[in-house]
């Protein structure tokens, strides 16, 4: 269970219930709880949006774990739109912020590259922008 | 005694801190009221785990989402496009992409050639030698010799690189013979006026911690100050002040504490952006000379107003192209249906911007193209799109009518109690048309680029970041507010430098055009010193 005062204590494991109908092991990839998304990643991510933490509580009143499916869900929308985005992007937030996730879809977050800023001679050289040039001007001539 | 000042600027973003540093360099006693704060880059978010959290919240492009004391709100329930802002030292451009395209000699010329809105009092020709002097200042890289563009001076630095997906979108379009070229942005793409090059980290909109991409902060303030420029931080105008022959004395404002305070000055320069400059001068009506509001005597003062409706439109390939990564400016632009075409059922058109797409949570909860799919299918699509896609950012010219505009809200306010401005905003149906047609040809371009899905968001409403038009420029005191020099008719030593004064919106990003007339103004200011009205 994770709090923050006693009205609004996330049950983290029927969040992770619905987590893995929302995230289930399909086509190679890991469920939510599979790489144990809620359980490791939940404090954090209220932490650094806490404004999540009622509308989070409000969606796990309102979805019963036991008949909750993703059609359930896609309505879910329409009752109570601060709630679905609360509970889709906290689940969201904590699947992909599991290093497991981020490896098998290539993702390494937002990192600096290095490049040389001289590399453009070599398209130009190569003729990349030669039938843009040739076709010749196309901006239209304004009077004064 | 009271200390006046040569000039008070209200605002310190693009435009208020380039006309800071042209009169503080050139001898000008300058002072700046700027609600917000100096920006700090190390708590920008985009090195940070929460990135994708915090730019839908704390950092998000709305003041009414980010809702910090020194934002104000921005009523918008009547408008189809959100006003989106950032209020800080530097402005809007600590969140703005840094695209830096410069308008296009049409764009000032649209009565005579397209027989809509109006022309501009000024031409392009008047603008070409502060577009030259604002790309070095700024640091622009970008490759000369576009043929959408008359020839102009080169830029300062190479171009920033056209990535994967910007070089299959260049092939795609010479398959098309469609133009393509690329894009100037305001990004350093090499060691600049001792700013660091930009690391394609690809967080743009949420501020550059690497201070790669321009904002006044750095390119301009710095150098404003030194020059002897006083810049007050937290200091929120609430009204420009009106002495006994109708010319401005200063301005109001409060401090963090809600304390109120005076400064007089001999010149008044309004740089708060097309929202806040009309909300001030709504603010400063005064019952003696302007009871509808300061230098509204032609009933213009917030109307008019310019968003740019703006459209995306995404290609995914089979494989990677790491599409979060890069900067978020554009790698590449087309400028192919931009120009009136007379077998369309518009006039004018539009410009595209090639971005990358973002992280994973921008893909499963998408703020601009895609879908949200739960249960298997989700990682079906995970695996489809994430890294695999790039996006036509694409901005419709957006022609000027006198029911969009800004007022003040009667109940809401900001957090000194100051009443909020409120937006009253239809894309037209001519925009509509003129954007379904791009929105086409988007898709068409991506498709020969080699994409096998694509998808289209038209016309979002959370994108109102080019605010443009509430105090027109004009030669005509009847039918405008600014005259080519951007002073007001009705009150002589009154400015607006921002994009208030925009007459037509062209279809390119504002921000280049804002501070090259940013420029224009106060150097002529400078100019014509002699001639300027004061106060008694
Ligand atoms: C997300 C986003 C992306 C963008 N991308 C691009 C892009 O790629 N290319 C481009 O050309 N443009 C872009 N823009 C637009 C660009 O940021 C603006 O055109 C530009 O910053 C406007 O300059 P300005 O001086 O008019 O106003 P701003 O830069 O907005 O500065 C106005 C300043 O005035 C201050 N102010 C307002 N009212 C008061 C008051 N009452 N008292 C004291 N201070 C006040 C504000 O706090 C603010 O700092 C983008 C904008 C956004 C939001
Ligand atoms: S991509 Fe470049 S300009 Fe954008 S935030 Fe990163 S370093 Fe700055």
């Amino acid at each position: 269970m994770t709090t923050a005062d006693n009205s609004t204590v996330i049950d983290v494991d029927r969040l992770e219930q619905l987590a893995d109908i929302m995230l289930p092991t399909a086509h190679g990839m890991p469920s939510a709880s599979e790489v144990g998304a809620v359980n490791s990643y939940l404090d954090e991510v209220l932490g650094w949006r806490d404004d999540l933490r009622q509308p989070l509580f409000e969606a796990l009143s309102a979805l019963d774990p036991a008949t909750f499916t993703v059609e359930r869900l896609s309505a879910f929308l329409a009752e109570d739109e601060n709630a679905y985005t609360a509970l889709t992007t906290v689940v969201a937030a904590c699947y992909y912020l599991s290093p497991v996730v981020r490896d098998r879809i290539g993702y390494p977050g937002q990192v600096a590259k290095t490049y040389d800023p001289f590399a453009y001679t070599e398209w130009v050289a190569e003729g990349l922008l030669d039938p843009v040039v040739e076709r010749g001007p196309i901006w239209r001539e304004a009077p004064e | 005694m009271t200390y006046r000042a040569d000039v008070l600027i209200i605002g310190a973003g693009a435009s208020g801190g380039v006309a800071a540093r042209h009169l503080a360099e050139h001898g000008f006693d300058v002072v700046c009221l700027e609600q917000g704060d100096w920006p700090d880059r190390s708590s920008f978010p985009g090195t940070r785990p929460d990135w994708e959290l915090a730019i839908r919240r704390d950092w998000a492009m709305s003041p009414n989402v980010r809702n910090r004391p020194e934002d104000y709100p921005v009523v918008h329930d009547d408008s189809d496009i959100e006003p989106l802002m950032y209020n800080a030292v530097g402005g809007s451009m600590i969140i703005y992409a840094g695209t830096w395209p410069r308008m296009l000699p049409s764009d000032l010329r649209v009565r005579t050639l397209d027989g809509v809105a109006d022309d501009w009092p000024i031409a392009y020709r008047d603008l070409v030698p502060y577009y030259n002097a604002i790309d070095r200042q700024i640091g622009v890289s970008g490759l000369a010799g576009d043929p959408a563009y008359p020839p102009h001076d080169d830029y300062p630095l190479p171009p920033l690189p056209l990535g994967v997906a910007g070089r299959r979108v260049a092939e795609g379009h010479n398959r098309l013979g469609w133009h393509w070229w690329p894009e100037p942005n305001a990004i350093l793409s090499a060691p600049y006026d001792g700013r660091r090059p930009c690391v394609q980290r690809g967080v743009c909109t949420s501020g550059c911690a690497e201070g790669a991409k321009a904002s006044t902060d750095l390119t301009h303030w710095p150098q404003a100050t030194a020059a002897g420029a006083r810049l007050i931080t937290g200091a929120r105008v609430s009204q420009i002040t009106i002495g006994p022959r109708g010319l401005a004395t200063g301005a109001t404002w409060l401090d963090h504490a809600g304390v109120e305070h005076h400064q007089e000055a001999d010149v008044v320069i309004l740089a708060a952006n097309a929202v806040g400059t009309a909300r001030l001068l709504l603010l400063s009506a005064d019952d003696r000379f302007c009871p509808d509001g300061l230098a509204n005597s032609s009933g213009l003062v917030g109307r008019r107003l310019m968003m740019h409706p703006f459209s995306v439109v995404t290609g995914w390939w089979d494989d990677q192209v790491e599409g979060w990564q890069g900067h978020f400016g554009a790698s590449i632009t087309t400028y192919q249906f931009y120009e009136t075409d007379a077998d369309r059922e518009f006039v004018r058109g539009a410009k595209w911007a090639l971005s990358p797409v973002g992280g994973p949570l921008n893909h499963i909860l998408p703020m601009r193209a895609g879908n949200e799919v739960w249960g298997p299918d989700h990682h079906v699509l995970m695996g489809q799109t994430f890294g695999r896609g790039a996006s036509w950012a694409i901005f419709g010219e957006d022609l000027p009518e006198k029911y969009n505009r800004v007022e003040l809200d009667p109940d809401r306010t900001d957090s000194h109690g100051i009443p909020a401005p409120r937006v009253t905003y239809r894309i037209s149906d001519h925009s509509r048309r003129l954007m379904a047609f791009q929105e086409e040809r988007a898709t068409e371009s991506l498709k020969a680029s080699g994409c096998r899905e694509t998808a289209v968001a038209s016309m979002i409403p959370y994108s109102g970041w080019h605010l443009m038009g509430t105090a027109r420029m004009g030669d005509n005191p009847a039918i405008s507010v600014v005259n080519s020099r951007q002073q007001a008719h009705d009150v002589a030593n009154l400015y607006i430098a921002d994009a208030s004064v925009f007459v037509t919106s062209s279809g390119v990003n504002p921000t280049c055009t804002i501070t090259a007339l940013a420029l224009r103004t106060a150097d002529l200011l400078v100019q014509n010193r002699s001639e300027q009205k004061v106060p008694a």
